[in-house]
């Protein structure tokens, strides 16, 4: 009863420290991949931020204003993440989770248990922010040889920073849930969440950041900074954190702005957690009513899939299976991210202006419609593993439903291939279209190109669900499954097959476009070697789609045993 | 025969779960399917529903081979689980429509699943959740969706895996009157249930099963002159489980008072 609050943090570290313990298969080779991708951002972080805090360091004056600016503006970033983050985050610790009914149900002071979910709320926010901000800072402190003063308050500034927005993150949720249900209010984070990130992208592309890599646009540079020093500015947390590092770079210490950071987030941490003695309560009380819960019928979608000639149990799975993802507001939001991926994808080809190089621009655009293949086949991977992969997961524990029925576990399968395949193919022969159309290339490259999207589709849509099969993930959500072994495996093949693809096609046509460039006829051993690689695509293509959708089978009906 | 199984074997590497096992279930019979925790009764269930592959022996559902023929044996059998998972994103009324889908009912013509639909929901008194999600179902109406499922296609024989859990008095009351009409139109039913006054109240005969193996079968009083010679029996309910008990190996009751 008088546990203090870290004893409550305890589950959370015990299961942690078993996750860790716990042996999977596949662990070596995931921790390898997504170590390294790790490793490379973080030298990528560190190298970006030497490298500019180096330049910056030869324009004397001008560079250390602007180096404080962009630690100003570095902060403000983070700031904004870190509340968004703060609010997700705590709706999850505070309300929605599952020991929660254990907690409450405990003799525990109120107090007690805000302190250790708290102490969870930002651990969980600001960790990735963290791991991006150590490289950046080292990179900083590094070039400005500083010493370890300079390391030791970057700590301490940290701490603060990250408590202060996950502090007003939680009081904007407690204030939330006391007005809307906790679930609903997940949906509409969720879904703001992800027009704040896709816009974000669309935005940052559209001002064409490369423009500021040119010397003759410095200036606007400098604006553009200026323009981040409004007057609120110097009111922000993110402005104290930049102005206390920036003095530690010089060896100096800004004693006012970091006590206005540990004194605010002393201020935050108190005022939130009488606003959580006041009303969290009645908030999670709230939480636990379930209200009916508003959703669209789509009467209409049915109406369009009855006119599709399909057996009733191929209708019905299709039916199912896109309602659920259509109602799932966690799943379809996704696309509002893929589709500004997709404009920054096509906008790219848009800008980009082959036409300077007035001998090569041939060349060039034709090895681009290439680059343009891969891109396709890298964004149908990814595309593949986050949507279709986990296509036979989503039964979850539902899937009794079909293997008591009398569907065969084929037609299962290949209902799902349908269903993933459309889409697939659509996007990425939009995709691959557009971009070949903006770059003007040669009409068979742009005709190649199209069908071997088609055949890359059926192969790699049959992998995702043929391995989504073998490597099910029932009780995890599709992105955790998009991560789990069997998601790596898929990722690892996908993209050696699109390489192989690249391989197979670019050969032959690169012979095309020469001969025709010299205005000379292919010869027949020619015209047979580009046959030859175009058919060796084209079957293993084929080979990848029925082998991997007849594995799947196997899969599926080896898990009656 | 509705429900035949003959020799039923499942092994997980050392361990065997069901050893052997054989019983069969007439048309219009309700069977109960007693043991303790971990004896072995949902895996035998399991693999008459088709979600596990025996080991050894055979499974013949309505005159089909379930290892030779699965579709056709599952097309003619119904299967309530012990747990009422199902897609939490369907309405109630397009879980069940899916469902008949899976089952070859169409949307209309000669098969019109919207009526059937209806009239399950209002059997097990759901008619006013059609339109509405599962999500927002309680546990007790997810599992009366289950069974409504399991009734949709007129299955001549139904699996049933632990009915009573989760349920109102209302709502075991009712799923006992439907049990009892399924019987009577021929339905053959299987039950495994915990639940001993459940069992002597509704089963026609009973199987017991221990450690893989059935150690009893007959009707209620054939069980009690099993363990009670020819003594008659007083107590209804508490007799069943002192005969449960007996068959099984006692409680251990005795540690009780000195626990407490």
């Amino acid at each position: 009863m008088e546990a203090s609050f870290p004893y409550l943090l305890l589950p959370s570290v015990w299961a942690s420290r078993n996750r860790a313990r716990r042996r999977q298969r596949g662990d070596l080779i995931r921790g390898v991949m997504f170590g390294g991708v790790g490793l490379i951002v973080c030298a990528a972080l560190f190298q970006g931020a030497y490298w500019l805090t180096a330049q910056l360091e030869s324009y004397e004056d001008l560079g250390d204003y602007l180096l404080r600016l962009g630690l100003s503006w570095l902060f403000l970033t983070f700031l904004s993440f870190l509340a968004f983050s703060g609010v997700v985050t705590a709706l999850s610790t505070f309300f929605l989770s599952e020991d929660l009914r254990v907690l409450l149900a405990a003799p525990l002071p109120v107090r007690r248990l805000f302190h250790a979910r708290f102490v969870r709320t930002v651990a969980q926010a600001s960790w990735m922010v963290v791991i991006f901000l150590a490289p950046v800072l080292m990179g900083v402190g590094r070039a400005r040889c500083a010493g370890a003063g300079f390391y030791a308050v970057a700590v301490l500034t940290t701490i603060p920073f990250a408590v202060i927005p996950v502090a007003a993150g939680t009081l904007v949720t407690l204030l939330l849930v006391n007005t809307f249900p906790a679930r609903r209010a997940r949906d509409i984070l969720m879904l703001m969440g992800l027009l704040f990130a896709a816009s974000l992208v669309v935005l940052l592309r559209f001002i064409r950041p490369e423009q500021l890599m040119k010397v003759e646009s410095l200036p606007d540079l400098t604006d553009f900074f200026a323009t981040l020093q409004s007057p609120i500015t110097p009111m922000l947390p993110s402005f104290w954190a930049g102005e206390t590092l920036f003095a530690s770079l010089r060896g100096g210490v800004d004693w006012l702005h970091f006590a206005a950071l540990w004194t605010t987030a002393f201020a935050a941490v108190v005022v939130v957690r009488m606003a959580n003695e006041r009303w969290y309560f009645t908030g999670y009380s709230r939480a636990q009513e379930s209200p009916k819960a508003r959703f669209t019928q789509l009467r209409q979608l049915e109406a369009v899939v009855r006119w599709l000639p399909l057996s009733t149990v191929r209708r019905q799975l299709l039916i199912k299976d896109l309602k659920i993802f259509l109602r799932d507001v966690s799943q379809w939001s996704q696309l509002l991210l893929l589709m500004a991926l997709v404009l920054v994808y096509l906008y790219n080809f848009r800008v980009l202006d082959l036409e300077r190089i007035p001998y090569m621009s041939g060349v060039v655009k034709n090895v681009y419609a290439f680059v343009n293949l891969g891109m396709a086949g890298f964004v149908m991977a990814t595309v593949a593993v986050r949507f279709v992969f986990p296509a036979v997961s989503s039964e979850g524990a539902a899937f009794w439903i079909i293997r008591t029925s009398p569907v065969s576990l084929r037609d299962f399968l290949w209902s799902k291939f349908w269903t993933g395949l459309v889409p697939v193919l659509a996007l990425t022969e939009v995709l691959t279209i557009a971009g070949n159309e903006f770059l003007g290339v040669d009409p068979f490259i742009k005709m190649m190109a199209a069908l071997a999207i088609v055949f890359m589709s059926f192969a790699l849509v049959g992998l995702a669900i043929g391995l989504g099969a073998r490597y099910p993930r029932f009780n995890a959500d599709p992105t955790q499954v998009a991560g789990s072994y069997g998601g790596v495996a898929f990722m690892i093949q996908a993209v050696l097959f699109v390489i192989v693809m690249i391989v197979l096609l670019g050969w032959p046509a690169s012979i095309y476009l020469f001969q025709r460039a010299r205005r000379v006829p292919l010869t027949a051993s020619q015209q047979i070697l580009m046959t030859g690689c175009f058919a060796s695509a084209a079957a293993i293509s084929i080979a990848t789609w029925l082998t991997s959708m007849r594995s799947g089978v196997r899969a599926l009906r080896a898990m009656a045993d | 025969m509705s429900i035949a199984i003959h020799d039923l074997v499942k092994t997980y590497g050392q361990f065997t779960a069901v050893n052997g096992v054989s019983l069969d279930v007439q048309p219009g019979e309700i069977h109960g399917f007693l043991g303790p925790n971990g004896a072995g009764k949902t895996t035998t269930l399991r693999m008459i529903a088709g979600l596990l592959k025996p080991t050894a022996g055979r499974i013949v559902v309505n005159g089909h081979d379930l290892a030779n023929d699965p579709e056709s044996a599952k097309a003619s059998l119904g299967f309530i689980p012990d747990r009422p998972y199902i897609y939490e994103k369907l309405t109630g009324g397009e879980f069940l429509r899916f469902h008949g889908g899976l089952f070859g009912m169409n949307g209309g013509g000669e098969n019109p699943i919207g009526d059937r639909v209806r009239e399950m929901l209002e059997l097990f008194e759901l008619g006013r959740w059609e339109n509405e999600l599962v999500e927002s179902f309680s546990h007790g109406m997810k599992q009366r969706l289950v069974m409504s499922a399991a009734f949709l296609h007129r299955p001549r024989a139904v699996v049933v895996d632990e009915p009573m859990v989760g349920l109102d008095p209302r709502g075991a009351r009712l799923i006992k009157d439907v049990f009892r009409k399924m019987s009577e139109r021929g339905v053959a039913i299987l039950m495994s249930t915990h639940t001993l006054e459940v069992a002597e109240e509704m089963c026609d005969r009973i199987s017991i099963i221990l450690k893989g193996r059935i150690i009893a079968r007959g009707t209620v009083d054939e069980l009690r002159a099993l363990t009670a010679g020819d003594r008659p029996s007083a107590e209804g309910a508490e007799e069943l489980t002192s005969v449960f008990l007996k068959l099984t190996g006692g409680s251990g009751l005795q540690e009780i008072d000195e626990i407490v």
